[in-house]
């Protein structure tokens, strides 16, 4: 339940495999073949850098905090496994969801200043009328079968801070790398825990290399072999060339002695460099325009 | 238009009739329902309440305590907490569609005054009070505050199960990003307000509600509420008044607090009103504060709880337990779980019955439902109803807590 991540309803119904969330997918593009072939649209992380590079236009202005930000970015992917993108204005979406976070975090906001402050940034795609946010948020809720409390890498992340004597620069690094998992399927694939986990550990990794990224990718290779190893009591594991430092050593050590899943870790490690490498691709522009398009055409901004 | 128009695929009078009104309150009403096309079993069903412009009404957002009761009843999951069957979003209102509950401690406990006076069993008393703080230590373990209890807000089922209810006003305590004060200015009916809250303690924890459990406690023995104060109302400047009358009716009882016994105190930020509290000294002539071991022997013996009787006594453990729950200190308050060990259910290694009813002859009557309110849509809304009582105004409880 709320404390109970175990218990709630984020690890029984919105936790899914990665072929069961690939199937989910597939079904909605399946439901209208004509529609997706009409429309069709760029790879699904590039249009998830583009909603939450414009959610966090909206939350800077409105002094969101980051909890409620993560909050909605994890609204606006569940929606996203139900309902198809080209049904619907990302724009009212990724606002109502700004919206209703903020209530569930604790912090409201006036539906009126989140409508004025939505339309100053996008004038074309949010309706004046502010009843079209609150129908929007019955859709949301009712999409998310009012399952609306969030268990987030950050409360993880703050308890392993002590247990582990993590220095500060770790962990502010883990705390970005947490902001940047929302866009990807992370929270979607992972339990919170295995996220904040694998933040602390490229976190560890990306800063003590010159190599960055690609130590990372050793590091996740490493850690996948590394329970084995230590099942195994060989003495290997900490002198392994590719984690030189003791400190990540005893991290790991401490990591395959408990029952956290250690691919699970490694595979969110992967998704996150891969997302490095997606963002390279990124370019702001195609994205709005192809997402603009639909909209338009399809008069989802009425 | 493609479909971002709200459509519900789901609808309420598809899955159920309505058989009649319950009750409404700030929120909206309550309607009693049975399921049909292939739903079965009673329902209650709350609907909360559309703000309206002019007659049209409007999609304006959602109450912030709607979506903290839909979020989290929809996680929560206990024998002792009432059950979620599903929501529904239909026509611009919510309806939150629950296991229905034929009784409520306040009906209970009103039952047991008419038409004379007459005992809640203690064995009866006993599992009440061990599946409420049940519940409440799943709340609690879960961080989740309910902040309004009190006995009409605790359901019972004709089976004799307790269900805690309406978590309108719960909400998570896991590191709140603002002080709990600032969201709800004001919590938890009068009666059962804690003396931190009254003393307008800003970071107050799960004790208030073992404060509450204590005073609904004391409420089943003595079939009053112990502390029964008036509420001063917010004046015009919305700024939340000093309750001295409330705060009064527990010094009568258990005495002025105490630095010694709550070192705390000092640092409430109304602790100065509390020297202005009329205080009952005992060499000014008054008695004296009655003191709760008083009331306890007074209540039992005006009862006629004794060993031996058909009702049984929760005897001196009793007293140890509403003692440790009365507590003014909130880090000495009994906790949900201590209470749970207390020798009061332990001793003598019964196990507490999961059913209130058990070995009682009584028969409750069944809650009232009004039968001319009964069109979930088109009735009329809270403030103008014809028919129906609120479930707070029966023997002029205070109204409900204020909010946000």
């Amino acid at each position: 339940m709320a404390a109970n991540y175990w218990a709630s309803t984020q690890r029984l119904h919105w936790q899914f495999s990665r072929t069961e969330l690939q199937d989910i997918l597939q079904h909605l593009e399946n439901e209208d073949p004509a529609l997706t072939q009409q429309y069709p649209l760029l790879d699904r992380r590039l249009l998830s850098i583009f909603y939450n590079q414009q959610l966090v236009k909206l939350a800077k202005r409105m002094s969101i905090r980051q909890q409620a930000l993560g909050t909605a970015q994890v609204y606006i992917r569940r929606f996203y496994t139900k309902v198809d993108v080209r049904n619907t204005n990302p724009y009212l979406i990724l606002t109502t969801a700004l919206y209703l976070a903020c209530k569930m975090e604790e912090s409201p906001q006036h539906i009126r200043v989140v409508v004025e402050h939505a339309r100053s940034l996008w004038p074309d795609f949010i309706p004046s009328d502010v009843s079209r946010l609150g129908e929007c948020e019955f859709y949301l809720i009712s999409e998310m079968n009012s399952q609306l409390i969030i268990h987030h890498p950050y409360r993880t992340l703050q308890e392993l801070q002590g247990r582990l004597d993590l220095v500060q620069d770790d962990v502010l690094v883990a705390w970005s790398i947490i902001n940047d998992h929302y866009l990807t399927d992370l929270p979607l694939l992972f339990a919170p825990h295995v996220i904040a986990i694998a933040a602390i550990f490229l976190a560890m990794t990306l800063k003590q290399s010159s190599g960055g990224q690609q130590a990372a990718v050793n590091a996740a290779a490493y850690l996948t072999d590394s329970r084995q190893a230590i099942r195994e009591g060989s003495s290997t594991v900490a002198s392994n060339d590719n984690v030189p430092e003791k400190r990540i050593g005893s991290f790991v050590k401490w990591l395959a002695e408990g029952e956290v899943d250690l691919q699970a870790v490694a595979d969110s490690m992967q998704e996150i460099i891969s997302l490095y490498d997606v963002w390279d691709r990124y370019g702001e522009k195609t994205c709005k325009d192809q997402i603009s398009h639909v909209v338009k055409a399809r008069g989802l901004d009425k | 238009m493609p479909s971002m128009v709200y459509k519900n695929k789901v609808r309420v009078r598809d899955k159920y009739r309505i058989v009649g009104f319950i009750s409404s309150g700030t929120y909206g009403r309550v309607y009693k329902a049975v399921g049909w096309n292939g739903q079965t079993g009673d329902f209650a069903i709350k609907k909360f309440k559309p703000d309206k412009e002019g007659e049209v009404i409007q999609y304006t957002g959602i109450s912030q305590s709607a979506c903290r009761e839909m979020a989290l009843c929809s996680e929560l999951s206990h024998p002792n907490v009432i059950n979620l069957v599903e929501i529904i979003l239909e026509d611009k209102c919510i309806f939150m569609v629950f296991e229905y509950a034929e009784h409520d401690l306040l009906q209970i406990i009103q039952h047991h005054t008419q038409p004379a006076r007459h005992p809640i069993p203690a064995s009866a008393i006993k599992s009440m009070l061990f599946q409420l703080l049940n519940g409440l230590l799943y709340l609690h373990r879960n961080w989740v505050l309910h902040r309004d209890l009190k006995p009409a807000n605790i359901m019972v089922t004709s089976k004799g199960e307790v269900r805690i209810g309406d978590l309108g006003l719960a909400r998570l305590f896991y590191k709140p990003l603002h002080s709990l004060f600032s969201g709800d200015k004001v919590v938890v009916t009068i009666w059962y307000r804690a003396p931190e809250l009254l003393l307008g303690s800003k970071h107050y924890t799960p004790a208030v509600d073992l404060w509450a459990v204590g005073c609904i406690f004391a409420e089943l023995l003595s079939l009053r509420p112990i502390f029964k104060g008036e509420e001063a109302k917010m004046d015009s400047k919305k700024t939340v008044p000093f309750q001295r009358n409330q705060v009064q009716k527990i010094v009568e009882v258990l005495g002025m607090p105490t630095k010694e016994k709550w070192p705390g105190l000092v640092h409430q930020p109304e602790f100065a009103q509390l020297q202005t509290v009329p205080y009952p000294r005992r060499d000014s002539g008054s008695a004296g504060p009655l003191g709760l071991d008083t009331w306890y022997w007074n209540t039992l013996r005006s009862a006629n709880y004794q060993e031996g009787q058909p009702s049984g006594s929760p005897g001196q453990q009793g007293l140890d337990l509403l003692t440790s729950l009365l507590d003014y200190d909130p880090t000495k308050r009994m906790t949900a779980e201590e209470a749970l060990h207390h020798p009061y259910f332990t001793a003598n290694g019964e196990k507490v019955s999961a059913n209130c009813f058990e070995g009682m002859t009584t028969q409750y009557p069944h809650r009232r439902v009004s039968q001319e309110d009964n069109d979930i849509r088109t009735a009329s809304l809270p403030g103008t109803k014809k028919n129906g009582l609120p479930d707070d105004t029966l023997i002029g409880r205070p109204t409900k807590r204020l909010k946000e």
